[in-house]
């Protein structure tokens, strides 16, 4: 599967040629904390020195639905969950890469890029969700 | 620094006004309100009005519907805390000694605006990800199963409980009892929620003269009933992520409003929480500290929360049974609790109350924990 190299979210997730990628958040360089998205200040220490930082790709879920009812714009039904990363941060996604009755808490997961929508011109978006680690094994 | 007392109240029937909007449902409203204090218009100073979707200057346009202008005024947005935060506004005006009769109204006209699932602002990357409300409280609800075993039907009964209390309510979006079968059996909206689980999408606005005690004395005969503390709070943002099966906002936000109020949960007679969905109530009633945290499912299944239980929550029926306006919602939080105070709700009515909570909160932004919570406490 080919991917578009544009983000659905420059801003907050990176899409590199060869088709790999990572959410972009901060890190405090005073205390050490992570955020997602980019911040300005640290909410720990509201020290400024902050830098942007490429963040983890697996993490382990914390919890999540099946969405039956969404925007027009979102096919239903779908996964959505909360992946805590190592950094100590809780982020949202869609869940992918298995069935919906196999999803549990607790289960290892990796960001997986994949086509997200389109942009304004109809030009094909690359963005995330999270895949069980065990799918990607297989 | 005076005290602040309720002394006038008024709401619209909540549920669908097709050939309504904002403004008329605000004028209302007011104009109840004003009959209910008995006082001339005139005397009122100042106004602040909360609503969410209705454009500029709503709040003009009720106060030029029933003829009072040139009144300082203003607007306020705070997602599903806006009308409890022009409550809150109006209480600090009279506090600082600038006013003495202050009204703030909530209103919102949603039916013409929105048919299914709220979403958090389209700019959120939350939002960009397919997150919708009844999704985010889906997952709390799941991890709350998961952590204290609360099982699927004991989540319904909040719903259950909510509309037979909507049932005796007419001004009630909902006015027919439910069972737990209903509520298993209504449409999937997020697993595990659904339809039942959810708040309706609801037009409605209320309204609330408040007062300094020396107005108080002179309008309210012996039926006003004082604002012991209005709180709000803001989210922080995680540093570490926080428990989804706990709410550190209105815990914070309830610390300081039973601090200022000098009360603690232990006196709360009964309370209106922010049951946008039926998990929700679970998590608020435990913030407030009135149930330690994982019990709240268990005691209402032995029918503690009930009307004539030991604590009763939302005996208005609640988001769920009585509808969700969100300006109009904290506004008729407060407008219940000084209703049951004064002992004037008929057959839904707690026996001898005489501390009310009211408790809303509302809005998303990524890695905050909630945008914006109030807590009031009416005490008799
Ligand atoms: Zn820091």
């Amino acid at each position: 599967m080919t991917l578009a190299d544009t983000s659905f979210r420059p801003g907050e997730l990176e899409v590199r040629e060869d088709g790999t990628g990572n959410l972009i958040g901060s890190r405090c360089n005073s205390c050490g904390a992570h955020f997602f998205p980019v911040r300005r200040a640290c909410s720990g220490c509201l020290s400024a020195d902050l830098e942007t930082v490429a963040l983890s790709t697996e993490g382990t879920l914390y919890t999540f639905s099946i969405v039956r009812q969404s925007l027009p714009n979102f096919e239903v039904p779908y996964a959505l969950g909360y992946v805590d990363l190592p950094e100590g941060l809780r982020i949202m996604g869609q869940i992918g890469g298995c069935e919906l009755d196999e999803i549990r808490i607790g289960m290892a997961m990796v960001l997986s890029l994949e086509p997200f929508g389109q942009d304004q011109h109809h030009n094909p978006l690359t963005g995330y969700r999270f895949t069980p680690v065990e799918a990607q094994d297989d | 620094m005076t005290d602040v007392f309720v002394v006038g109240v008024g709401m619209t029937r909540f549920g669908k006004h097709p050939d309504s909007d904002a403004t008329e449902l605000g004028a209302e409203a007011l104009l109840e309100a004003i009959a209910d204090a008995g006082i001339d218009p005139r005397v009122i100073e100042a106004a602040y009005c909360g609503h969410v979707f209705q454009g500029m200057v709503t709040g003009q346009r009720i106060l030029a519907q029933v003829g009072l202008a040139g009144l300082p005024l203003a607007n306020v947005e705070n997602a599903c805390s806006s009308g409890a935060t022009a409550i809150r506004e109006a209480s600090l005006a009279i506090r600082a000694g600038e006013h003495d009769v202050v009204v703030a109204i909530g209103t919102e006209h949603l039916t013409n605006q929105f048919q299914g699932a709220l979403t958090p602002d389209p700019s959120d990357p939350e939002a960009a990800v397919g997150a919708t409300m009844p999704s985010i409280y889906a997952m709390r609800a799941r991890r709350y199963m998961e952590e204290f075993g609360m099982t699927r039907e004991q989540l319904a009964l909040i719903p259950v409980k909510n509309k037979s209390n909507a049932a005796r309510n007419p001004l009630a979006h909902f006015r027919k009892a439910i069972t737990v079968e209903d509520v298993l059996q209504s449409r999937p909206i997020a697993d595990p929620l659904n339809l039942h689980d959810c708040s309706p999408v609801t037009d409605g606005a209320a309204a609330v003269i408040v007062m300094s005690d020396k107005a108080a004395k002179r309008y309210g005969k012996g039926r006003a009933i004082r604002l012991a503390a209005s709180s709000l709070r803001t989210g922080s943002v995680d540093v570490v992520p926080t428990s989804m099966t706990f709410e550190p906002l209105t815990a914070n936000t309830a610390a300081d409003a039973y601090e200022r109020a000098g009360i603690g949960p232990e006196d709360v007679d009964f309370c209106e929480v922010h049951d946008c969905f039926s998990i929700a109530e679970v998590l608020r009633v435990e913030g407030l500290g009135l149930f330690a945290q994982g019990e709240y499912p268990a005691a209402v299944e032995r029918g503690e929360a009930n009307i004539n239980g030991r604590l009763p929550v939302n005996p208005s029926g609640g988001l769920l049974g009585k509808g969700h306006p969100l300006g109009g919602t904290g506004v008729a939080q407060v407008v219940e609790v000084v209703r049951q105070l004064r002992g004037e709700v008929g057959d839904r009515q707690i026996e001898g109350p005489r501390v009310g909570v009211a408790h809303c909160r509302g809005g998303k932004a990524v890695g905050i924990e909630g945008a914006a919570c109030t807590v009031q406490i009416l005490v008799r």
